[in-house]
């Protein structure tokens, strides 16, 4: 029926909002959803599952980096820079906040102050994750019920 | 009036309504025919499509993509493939160089990531014209997100042609590859 999945893509435009809103996502995931079309209709889904993939990776190496004897900053540092990377393509713009927070403790080569940020970009990666669930899964219902997804092309 | 507008455009507009109900902003939905078009295009910041029809300089334009990351990897394909590029993707400063056989695709760009595991992208840059003759040498554009002073000089010493900051939006890398590709062409006419 067209009145669901007009519902579908009204819930979806306010959701994507209300991220943009709190600041969880940023332009860049505007970018990224451009890019999905017909012959790739799971363009963004691939990606974003590539980046749970590695941040999962990433996270698990700096929390073993961090518990070393003697931390080697040089290595936390790069893989925080990784995390930060792939977090501004993707537009995870918490994510990518934190991770600058957490090259300055590294520069400090503050194991305190590392620590904390690891709990900060952990968290905030939880919570786009869990975010982004949501949002694909109700792309996935419009595209389901025959609908298509709306494309955001401005941000206030 | 919009309303009427959009409709002659056959295309959608609504109202996105915030959290608390008040209207928020409109947003359109509209579609363009497909007009091959070369020379320099001003484009606003705006519907991401209509960036795309305007570029068919960049049709059948053999990219070499060097970043080791998965998602950057994967988004900036993408990005290329949309403008028309044929693209070919490596994770490191080896395979990047690998790439250059003779039997491979002749690599009109090279997008270079600045901080490949193996080999940084200022060596790469520097082995790439190594490679080659000067009359077939491809234009390198550094990828970076710290393009402070120091990246400057040394992208100015290594003989990159250009830089994109990370990360990559549309418009960035559709300016850079159109400048650099005129520079190229320049050259070659001379």
């Amino acid at each position: 029926m067209d009145g669901g999945v007009g519902l579908l893509q009204r819930q979806l435009v306010d959701y994507r909002a209300s991220l943009f809103n709190e600041g969880i996502l940023n332009e860049q995931f505007n970018q990224l959803q451009s890019l999905q079309d017909e012959s790739n209709p799971d363009f963004v889904v691939e990606v974003v599952s590539l980046f749970f993939e590695d941040s999962v990776r990433l996270l698990n190496e700096l929390a073993k980096s961090l518990d070393q004897r003697n931390v080697d900053f040089k290595k936390v540092d790069a893989h925080v820079h990784q995390l930060k990377g792939s977090s501004s393509s993707i537009g995870a713009q918490r994510v990518q906040n934190a991770c600058i927070a957490f090259r300055s403790c590294c520069e400090e080569k503050n194991v305190e102050g590392c620590l904390k940020c690891l709990q900060q970009v952990t968290k905030e990666y939880y919570l786009v994750k869990n975010k982004l669930e949501i949002l694909l899964k109700l792309e996935q219902q419009i595209l389901a019920a025959g609908g298509s997804i709306p494309v955001q092309s401005e941000v206030i | 009036m919009c309303q009427k507008l959009v409709q002659l455009m056959q295309g959608k507009i609504w109202v996105v309504q915030n959290p608390r109900g008040f209207p928020q902003r409109m947003a359109l939905d509209l579609r363009f025919q497909l007009h091959p078009s070369l020379g320099i295009v001003i484009s606003e910041p705006g519907d991401f499509s209509e960036q795309l029809h305007h570029n068919s300089l960049f049709n059948g334009l053999h990219v070499l993509l060097a970043d080791d990351d998965d998602v950057n990897r994967a988004v900036t394909q993408k990005l290329l493939q949309k403008l028309g590029c044929t693209v070919t993707s490596v994770s490191s400063g080896f395979e990047c160089l690998s790439a250059f056989s003779p039997s491979g695709p002749p690599h009109k760009v090279v997008l270079l990531d600045l901080h490949l595991p193996d080999l940084d992208g200022f060596e790469v840059a520097i082995r790439i014209r190594r490679l080659r003759s000067r009359s077939s040498w491809p234009s390198i554009i550094a990828m970076t997100s710290n393009a402070s002073e120091d990246v400057w000089e040394r992208i100015k010493q290594t003989g990159i042609n250009g830089v994109v900051q990370k990360p990559i939006l549309l418009q960035g890398i559709i300016n850079e590859l159109r400048r650099v590709l005129l520079l190229q062409a320049n050259k070659t006419v001379l």
